[in-house]
């Protein structure tokens, strides 16, 4: 009891109980913790979702038989392709595909029928629209798998080897469970660097920067006191996350919850970390927001949270390495989707642990040093 | 120089009209009234002071005055015409911006004139003529931000007048200027109203008053006197004694004890540095009344002059007339009594030699040396920009010196460890307490940031309540309070500890003249309590209240002493009234600098040592350019006269 007392007459929970009514009292800054987060979450997973849908194409059909008839059908069923209308000529599909009507376009020759009863094989001409390279890439690729697959009553002998695909932890392979952890890492970062230097800034424009510099505190006490209640309220936010991925995106949450509550806790305190480093090097708010935006978005764009890391050219995926936010979306991926434990993302944790203790170093170092 | 006295010549010439008149003004900023119900009338060509602290509403006034806002109620004629027609005739000089510190001088004064439009040849004149009046002219192709204070403020100027304003209105020209360059400015306004154009200044300080015409003392958005200096202090029948003595605490305590006797001549007894201020309605009562009750408490060494009241003390008694006179400060609750005054380990408490400090090649501290007491009160006191603030910040720790030494406490660590930190105060020149923090939270967080003892917070607490008056009103928000009470508030919060040292980084700045009375009372006890103060200020007013004084000018301290020891080195001054003051300032100016002489109204105040002239010298010139001099005589120099001979040796000194 008495041990409890003393404490809570400590200067180091004097320094956290001011800090934590000054965070509580500014409520623009509680808006910026709560609204913006939660938008963009939901935004982003919503448009960052690659998958085709409603893509325009455009069918001229020479052959005019049931089979054809068929296979148009078996092409346009789903969600994948929109049939926009049927064309009578090949330069009509051509003018389409040049003004942008059409993505896709599909022209089935007049000896469609006789072609299959005689080899049982024929050739239809797929026409794609190059320049939106991503989009077309997969269409064409979607587009031959469903005319390969086209066989009517099992009436034609299949290509010797098909594969038999299974999909792990993802069956509908829905890329919105694979997006929302990368998304909630990258918003994280954003919040927690720009909440964390605007509370040390404001005191530094105000000048109350140098009154806290003349009292006993050691400058590891006065980060940490500003630390705790931001951390408090950016956890907030990662429930929040969760909550919104778990019930608008439906993302399960397969592993344990202590894990993940750490692996976010880490990853809130780099972002504080890298936010306190900012501020010791910048001298105003607004400056911090530039500078930060030049320093967030590399980390979100080379992460893999939004880019696959996959999809990066290899020097990119080696500096890349370096990026704390690549090892938190390691992990909440591998905790959230396939449940996976301790035993496989050690490295992951003990790299986010290091950067932590590295980038709070370093502005503890530089703290002191900032008046001159 | 036409000025006699409070009797305006000039005004009576156009006597049925007023260059400006205000009938029962108002205004509301939400639940706040900056201005009630002030009656005002400026006639024309007169140099008019409107004194009063920060918060007293000058700056609305003006900028009602200026068109730039309206009021809430009431009347504003300026030149006749409401102030929105006007504005073509008014050149307004704001407090905080009215130069574009990018732009070079001449495109400062260009942008002013075409602003106005000021047709192309009398711009040129006037350029010439204002720049060449203003010994700016060399500089017409320097960056603004460039200029020295006094030569941005004297620019301002110059920008405000090139369109030829019939009326000018100046908020606060000289805060922060230092006492050479104030003394040019007001020079150059003196010759303004001689031309002929109504000038209205507002000013914190007192002693600006005494140059003016007719002053207003304006207090809580309320005009409460108004007239010619002259008759304001006849008016309040009061003489004023000054008692120059070692132990001014002592004496103060002495002299107090004899005020209370209701047959006691004494008024009030105030304790400033090294002398003590008594007023009287009888001088020759009290001077015997003094000497008896002093002699009596074996208190020998003091020495008693008679001198004129001054506008403070008009102030002072009209406040307490009010009943809004200062309180006692209830005494500070030390956890242990007299703890500041135990053993020492070293017997200086601040010690900095050849401490300098320059930032890329600006030199903003150039080498000095200084040793503080415990139980002392130091006063650094220069202009913004001389490196007072400079020089504490690097006594306190905060930065790093470029060259010499500093030992605090005796210790000479170059950041001071927590534990030193723990027994000094501080209190920085910006704002600190937190603005989204209460009175109360604020207080409580200095409290255990410096590891105050729980039992012992609560009284603490209550004492900073009390002093400052906001018992009752601790849960209030400090950003809501205003200027001056947060001051006070920072104040109580810098000492909470018991600081053995206390740096005071101008504490005054925006303080009511009554709450300066207190601050000080209360710094004068912690002294006494054995902690060694250092305070910054460009107050001559907050100087006299120091043990000690160093003067710094661009860096150099470049005298030190008590203030009696600086007042000396201003030799000999004397006062001249005369009806010719034209001619006369004319005829001194051109065998003695300017900045040796002052112009009051009706009266002349020359440096003779500055000059290396006496009496007889300075009646020749006048007597070869035909002034008849009514009376002169020799009176007390003041610190600004001080500041304004050792500034100038020191101008001299460095090309």
């Amino acid at each position: 009891m008495r041990l409890w007392r003393r404490f809570l007459d400590s200067r180091l929970v004097g320094l956290v109980v001011k800090e934590t009514r000054q965070i509580l009292r500014d409520k623009h800054l509680l808006f910026l913790l709560l609204f913006p987060p939660t938008i963009q979450l939901l935004l982003l997973g919503a448009v960052l979702d690659p998958g085709l849908h409603n893509v325009t194409i455009g069918i001229v059909d020479h052959a005019r038989s049931p089979v054809s008839r068929e296979l148009i059908s078996a092409v346009t069923a789903g969600q994948m392709f929109r049939r926009r209308e049927n064309l009578s000529s090949d330069t009509a599909l051509e003018e389409r595909l040049r003004s942008g009507q059409l993505k896709v376009g599909l022209v089935i020759p007049p000896g469609l029928d006789s072609a299959l009863a005689r080899e049982h094989r024929a050739d239809v001409q797929v026409i794609v629209d190059g320049v939106d390279a991503y989009t077309a890439r997969l269409a064409a690729s979607c587009m031959a798998q469903k005319i390969q697959r086209f066989n009517p009553e099992g009436a034609w002998r299949l290509p010797p080897v098909v594969p038999c695909l299974a999909t792990l932890y993802n069956p509908g392979l829905r890329s919105s469970w694979y997006f929302i952890p990368g998304i909630m890492g990258a918003l994280l970062t954003l919040t927690s660097t720009l909440v964390a230097s605007a509370a040390l800034l404001r005191e530094k424009e105000l000048g109350t920067l140098e009154q806290l510099l003349m009292t006993p505190y050691a400058s590891w006490e006065i980060l940490l006191g500003k630390v705790v209640p931001i951390f408090a309220l950016l956890m907030g936010d990662v429930l929040l996350a969760v909550i919104l991925g778990m019930s608008v995106f439906g993302v399960p949450f397969r592993g344990s919850v202590l894990l993940f509550a750490l692996a976010s806790g880490l990853y809130v305190c780099v972002g504080i970390s890298l936010g306190m480093m900012l501020a010791t090097v910048c001298r105003t708010e607004r400056q911090s927001h530039l500078v930060s935006f030049f320093v967030i978005v590399p980390v979100m764009q080379l992460s893999g949270s939004v880019v696959p890391f996959e999809t990066m050219p290899p020097f990119l995926r080696a500096i890349g390495a370096a990026d704390p936010l690549r090892y938190f979306t390691t992990i909440a991926r591998s905790l959230l989707i396939k449940g996976a434990g301790l035993d496989s993302l050690w490295p992951s944790f003990l790299v986010l642990a290091v950067s932590v203790v590295a980038l709070f170093l370093v502005s503890v170092i530089r703290f002191r040093r900032q008046l001159t | 120089m036409s000025v006699v006295s409070g009797d305006n010549p000039r005004a009576a010439a156009r006597e049925d009209l007023s260059a400006i008149s205000v009938r029962g003004l108002r205004k509301q900023f939400g639940a706040v009234e900056a201005l009630r119900e002030i009656d005002l009338e400026v006639a024309p060509g007169e140099l008019f002071g409107l004194i009063g602290p920060d918060g007293a509403g000058k700056t609305t006034l003006f900028q009602i005055l200026s068109g730039v806002m309206e009021p809430t109620g009431g009347a504003a004629l300026v030149g006749g015409e409401r102030p929105r027609a006007a504005r073509h005739n008014v050149g307004y000089v704001t407090q905080r911006f009215s130069l574009y510190s990018e732009l070079s001088v001449d495109e400062n004064l260009r942008f002013s004139a075409g602003a106005r439009n000021v047709p192309a040849g009398q711009f040129a004149d006037r350029r010439e003529r204002y720049l060449r009046e203003m010994e700016l002219l060399r500089f017409a192709d320097r960056l603004a931000g460039h200029l020295s204070g006094g030569m941005k403020q004297k620019l301002a100027l110059c920008c405000a007048l090139i369109s030829n304003p019939r009326i000018l209105l100046l908020d606060e020209p000289t805060t922060g200027l230092d006492p050479l360059s104030r003394r040019e400015f007001w020079h150059l306004l003196a010759s303004i109203a001689e031309q002929g154009t109504t000038t209205v200044v507002a000013t914190p300080q007192f002693d600006e008053a005494e140059l003016c015409d007719r002053v207003g003392l304006i207090h809580k958005g309320g005009i409460y006197k108004c007239g010619a200096p002259a008759e304001l202090r006849a008016e309040l029948r009061l003489s004023r004694l000054e008692i120059h003595t070692p132990e001014p605490h002592q004496a103060e305590q002495v002299l107090l004890q004899a005020a209370r006797h209701p047959a006691s001549s004494l008024i009030d007894v105030h304790a400033f540095g090294d002398r003590l201020d008594v007023l009287t309605r009888d001088a020759r009562t009290a001077e015997l009344e003094i000497k008896a009750s002093l002699n009596a408490a074996a208190l020998a060494s003091y020495m008693v002059l008679a001198e004129q009241p001054t506008l403070q003390n008009v102030f002072v008694m009209n406040m307490r007339g009010e009943g809004l006179g200062e309180v006692e400060p209830p005494p500070f609750p030390a956890a242990i009594p007299g703890a500041c005054a135990g053993d020492r380990p070293a017997r200086e408490a601040i010690l900095a030699r050849d401490l300098r400090k320059n930032f890329d090649s600006f030199q903003a501290v150039r080498g000095i040396s200084l040793e503080i007491r415990y139980g002392e009160i130091y006063g650094l006191l220069g202009a913004n920009g001389a490196g007072k603030t400079t020089t504490i910040q690097m006594l306190a720790g905060l930065i790093e010196p470029s060259g010499g030494e500093v030992a605090l406490a005796g210790e000479t660590d170059s950041s001071p460890r927590s534990e030193l930190r723990r027994r000094i105060g501080y209190m920085s020149q910006k704002f600190t307490l937190y603005d989204d923090l209460s009175v109360l939270e604020n207080l409580e967080f200095y409290c255990s940031a410096y590891g105050v003892a729980r039992p012992q917070r609560a009284g603490k607490i209550d004492w900073v309540l009390s002093v400052c008056g906001l018992a009752g009103m601790e849960r209030m928000l400090v950003g809501q309070l205003p200027r001056g009470l947060r001051q006070k508030v920072a104040f109580g919060a810098s000492v909470l500890h018991e600081p053995e040292i206390l740096f005071l980084d101008e504490p005054t700045a925006g303080v009511d003249p009554m709450s300066r009375r207190l601050l000080w009372k209360i710094i004068r006890e912690f002294a006494r309590n054995g902690s060694a103060i250092l305070v910054s200020t460009h107050f001559l007013e907050d100087a006299e209240y120091c043990h000690r004084l160093g003067l710094m000018v661009l860096g150099d301290l470049v005298c030190q002493g008590s203030p009696r020891q600086i007042k000396e080195k201003a030799g000999t001054v004397v006062e001249l009234a005369t009806r010719q003051m034209h001619t006369a300032f004319d005829a001194l100016s051109a065998s003695l600098d300017c900045s040796l002489i002052s112009v009051f109204p009706g009266r002349l105040r020359v440096q003779l040592d500055g000059a290396a002239m006496s009496i007889e010298g300075l009646l020749s010139i006048l007597d070869a350019a035909q002034v008849a001099v009514e009376r002169i005589q020799p009176v007390p120099s003041s610190l600004e006269d001080a500041f304004v001979a050792v500034a100038r040796g020191g101008r001299g000194a460095t090309p």
